[in-house]
């Protein structure tokens, strides 16, 4: 038998402590951000996504892998030079791009297909387009997190080795005050090769919906390029054919970083082209220039 | 003030005019916006939320106009689109708070409109789920949640029911018709489906080969005809013969009886003479306007 509640009884006294309102749906009288707030919320998500952070553990696995990959040089000079004592200094900073160029380019491959793809692969373009940002904004978002999530692996190692080599040392004060100079190539060279690697993933991937056709074209304009030039200027290497070394991103990449170290240019095709290195700098931001007018181009024509 | 109001709105494609010189000033409230497939109804949607620019003519929408105030004129529209556009990866409490940032609104507060806008939507128990685990009816009102997240005005609604069972065809129309009376919000919701309008509508708009063919209240459409159904059981002949030897003027199709009115509908006269030829009565009713008597019309009967 059920007892019937009693209305006059006095509540459980956690009742009158803990009550749950469904205040339900309610008009939004808060503050309205504007634009540059939501191109900023596009680009931490653009970023998160670029690491698979709020997705699916298979998500993560590659960039984390490509990043672990381009660390292993400058984890194997500091391990070294923790284990003998001896200052020995294995890798130097101006030749670290070109030990990872591969990783670099697969590294862009990977991520730039995620950054813009996903959004054309779920047909999802429509809702940002149809909010507070432009098409301009959508896409100097999502290349800025792309060039963001670059500086993880080409930063993020040079700094490694840079802060290693100092902990490595038996003077800390004396190598910092010695090589300071180099933080600024490290720095620059970091954003400058990020933003020209960035921007031509960017806009490949930007082409197609098509996951792995985003992988295999941006894998294809960077590697491409680099035999073209090499067989152009190093193999054949006739006057005519020395500027073929502009058609290669990561020549020019190369080039521009050893120069900026002060360091010498040996046997690289950039060496072998013979132009004046600052050419190679003035390459780099051409091609990242044309590569984000191209990207607006196209994103002020896609379908939405 | 007016949600939506055009001036000679075009939109021509190579050999196709979209959309011809729609001039019309929507007042708030829910309004169908009804035409075959290929009217023009999503082109519409389009040029006025800016996603497309017009071939000719212009627009305002709520007072912004859509060609130089785009940006913050989506800070209080919304849209749902007719296609699919899920993340499906994401669940739904992320992307529906993302969406809100994307739309202007602070991190914090976008957290909490996701979760009310959700339980608006009926998804709250379902809303730490990966989109791709729901049912069409579930998306759907996922699109319908991004849509209203950021508190918008105005809502374009894009063919909302779309793909849906009889039941969810039902909930969504009840979701459409709360938020349009309950919160006070206008909608614009393209249908090609005359049933829909009329069940959640006050206000219609015709289009048909990209020409508008009529705007106005949605009582205007169905307002009571001068005719008196009466459907009998049996022998519809003999009671028209009957009636019109009482000088009404009547058809007869099939079981129903149709008398023209001039004047109080002679409810009595019908009654005695139906007992007297002993048939059975089923209904008396003034006939309405249906819209699908709208469509038979030719469009300059419509228009005029």
């Amino acid at each position: 038998m059920t007892t019937p509640p009693n209305p006059q009884a006095t509540p459980p006294a956690e009742a009158a402590t803990s009550n749950i309102y469904d205040l339900g749906y309610r008009r939004y009288e808060g503050e309205r951000l504007g634009r540059r707030d939501a191109v900023l919320a596009l680009y931490r998500e653009s970023l998160r996504g670029a690491f698979g952070l709020g997705r699916s553990t298979a998500s993560k696995v590659g960039p984390a892998i490509l990043i672990g990959i381009a660390l292993v040089p400058a984890l194997v000079q500091l391990i070294i030079a923790a284990v003998i004592p001896i200052e020995a200094e294995l890798i130097r900073a101006e030749d670290y791009y070109g030990l990872i160029t591969l990783v670099l380019a697969l590294f862009c491959a990977v991520v730039a297909p995620d950054i813009v793809g996903r959004d054309q692969r779920n047909r999802s373009l429509t809702l940002y387009f149809s909010r507070a940002i432009s098409r301009t904004d959508y896409a100097l978002g999502k290349l800025a997190a792309m060039t963001t999530a670059m500086l993880a692996i080409t930063l993020a190692p040079q700094v490694l080795l840079f802060a290693g080599n100092a902990l490595g040392t038996q003077d800390f004060g004396g190598f910092v005050a010695d090589e300071w100079t180099q933080i600024f190539p490290i720095v620059f060279t970091a954003t400058i090769g990020s933003a020209l690697i960035a921007s031509i993933g960017v806009v490949v991937a930007a082409q197609t919906p098509q996951r792995a056709f985003a992988t295999v074209g941006i894998i294809v304009a960077f590697v491409l390029p680099l035999f073209i030039a090499s067989i152009l200027v190093q193999e054949i290497g006739t006057e005519v054919l020395r500027p073929a070394v502009f058609i290669s991103p990561l020549d020019l990449l190369d080039g521009t970083t050893v120069w900026l170290f002060g360091g010498t240019l040996e046997d690289s095709v950039a060496d072998q082209a013979g132009f004046h290195p600052a050419t190679y700098l003035a390459g780099c931001l051409v091609i990242t220039t044309i590569a984000v007018g191209l990207l607006l181009r196209r994103y002020a024509k896609v379908q939405a | 003030m007016s949600v939506v109001q055009t001036s000679g709105l075009s939109k021509h494609y190579p050999g196709v005019r979209a959309l011809d010189e729609l001039t019309i000033e929507v007042q708030p409230g829910i309004v169908g916006l009804v035409g075959a497939n290929g009217a023009g109804k999503s082109t519409l949607i389009k040029l006025l939320l800016g996603l497309i620019p017009p071939t000719a003519g212009e627009a305002s929408v709520l007072g912004y106009d859509i060609a130089t105030q785009g940006p913050l004129l989506r800070q209080h529209v919304g849209y749902m689109p007719e296609h699919d556009c899920l993340p499906l990866e994401m669940n739904a409490t992320e992307f529906v708070a993302h969406m809100a940032q994307i739309s202007g609104l602070p991190r914090t507060a976008s957290r909490e409109r996701a979760a009310e806008t959700l339980r608006h939507a009926g998804l709250f128990e379902e809303r730490y789920r990966a989109m791709a685990g729901y049912s069409t009816g579930m998306r759907q009102r996922a699109k319908l949640a991004q849509a209203l997240v950021h508190d918008p005005e105005l809502v374009f609604l894009d063919e909302p029911t779309n793909g849906l069972d009889p039941a969810g065809r039902d909930e969504m129309l009840d979701l459409v018709a709360r938020t349009g009376r309950g919160l006070g919000i206008s909608l614009i919701m393209a249908t090609h489906l005359l049933g829909e309008i009329e069940r959640v509508c006050d206000q219609l708009i015709v289009i048909d080969g990209g020409r508008l063919l009529h705007y106005g209240p949605l009582s205007e459409f169905t307002e009571r005809t001068q005719t008196l159904d009466v459907e009998v059981a049996a022998d519809a002949d003999r009671l028209g013969e009957r009636l019109r030897a009482h000088g009404l003027d009547v058809t007869v199709e099939g079981h129903h009886v149709l008398v023209s009115l001039d004047g109080a509908p002679p409810f009595d006269l019908i009654r005695d003479t139906v007992v007297e030829l002993g048939l059975g009565l089923v209904r008396i009713q003034q006939r309405r306007r249906t819209l699908e008597d709208l469509f038979r019309l030719a469009p300059e009967v419509v228009a005029s």
